[in-house]
């Protein structure tokens, strides 16, 4: 299910967009954090990063499958997911976006897309 | 406020006038929806979605039960928080003990003791290599653990958020705009979402997100630990989670 791409670095996970398989997403952006040496404060940052953005693009729904990368680039991580067949439960609201911009530098999102992108740097 | 709502307001203080379970039980039908969208949330765990629909519906009808009027909350603002108590304490009590090993679990407290102290050793919040050294296990080990303590699971609506007073979040839950749930769709804002949150919680989510301070300033300006700051967080999303796949 996971596999790194020789080469890029890249890590690429598909997941079905149930709920407790967010698991996964987390624990994999968890982990290309912790192997950046990045702390605990700021990992947790990825992981609410993750998860909130992967609920946006429909992770909520009992079906649909959900794709994400994760890149480490100089001094930054960046990660984009995007939604095959995913029902988002509910349009990210103001708070919800709040919360993202809180603990990323930079992040996309196109829910009619099911599609997302954000970076955080070290 | 809609006439929909206003004649829920006013069948709810004929309920709490008369205890008619006629009035009850038409009160708990008008709001099964907003039970089964709550129940829908948590579907897709390992449990039927018939039984949980049954959680919720039990959940609804307490909150049916202990709403009262007078205090100036809207029914919503007030069921969705018992409600989704009620799911989350089915999944506790039916689930977490099951699925997550003792070791782990275990070890899941050895690691909020850890990133505290080593929080305080440093003076910053600690990397994954520095946890994993203190408590002698692999990186992956203390990844895990994580994602332990941050389980839905672990957190409870119900618990004491005022250790001093005994308040149960549900108590504290604080009034927003007075729109029945079929109107949140459109009309959800911050301040509701908010809203739904324990004052203590409400303060660290704003802290964090809306005047941008890290876990370990917070923990500072409030006076608990960053591995508290980090749970509260994790519970204060997942309720807002559920107010918002309730909309």
């Amino acid at each position: 299910m996971t596999q790194t791409e020789p080469g890029t670095g890249e890590i690429r996970l598909e997941i079905p967009a149930a709920p407790e398989y967010l698991r996964l997403a987390r624990l994999a952006v968890a982990d290309v954090g912790a192997r950046a040496g990045w702390s605990y404060e700021d990992i947790d940052d990825l992981r609410i990063a993750v998860d909130e953005l992967c609920y946006a693009i429909g992770a909520g729904a009992e079906h649909g499958r959900l794709t994400l990368c994760y890149q480490v680039t100089e001094q930054a991580i960046e990660v984009r997911g995007s939604g095959t067949d995913t029902t988002p439960l509910a349009a990210p609201g103001e708070l919800a976006r709040a919360i993202i911009a809180a603990v990323v530098d930079e992040f996309d999102l196109e829910v009619d897309e099911r599609r997302f992108r954000f970076v955080k740097r070290a | 406020m809609t006439q929909s709502v206003e004649t829920a307001m006013e069948r709810f203080v004929r309920y709490r006038a008369t205890g008619d379970p006629e009035v009850r039980d038409e009160l708990v039908v008008e709001h099964l929806g907003l039970a089964r969208a709550l129940a829908r949330r948590y579907s897709g765990r390992g449990e039927a979605l018939d039984d949980l629909q049954q959680v919720a519906t039990v959940g609804l009808l307490k909150a049916v039960e202990r709403f009262d009027p007078d205090r100036g909350l809207s029914f919503t603002t007030f069921a969705v928080p018992t409600i989704t108590g009620e799911l989350k304490r089915h999944f506790r009590d039916k689930t977490w003990s099951t699925r997550v090993p003792r070791a782990l679990q275990e070890l899941a407290l050895r690691l909020t003791d850890s990133v505290r102290e080593l929080s305080q050793e440093l003076g910053r919040s600690p990397s994954i290599a520095e946890i994993a050294e203190r408590l002698e296990i692999s990186e992956e080990m203390v990844l895990e653990a994580m994602e332990v303590s941050r389980s839905y699971t672990a957190s409870s609506l119900d618990a004491p958020v005022d250790e001093e007073s005994g308040t149960s979040r549900m108590d504290r839950v604080l009034g927003g705009d007075d729109a029945g749930y079929e109107a949140i769709d459109q009309q959800m804002t911050v301040d509701y979402l908010l809203s739904t949150l324990s004052e203590r919680d409400r303060t660290i989510v704003t802290l964090r997100f809306f005047e941008n301070l890290t876990q370990s300033e917070i923990a500072a300006r409030v006076g608990i630990s960053q591995m508290h700051v980090s749970r509260l967080l994790a519970r204060a999303l997942e309720s807002l989670h559920g107010v918002i796949a309730e909309s």
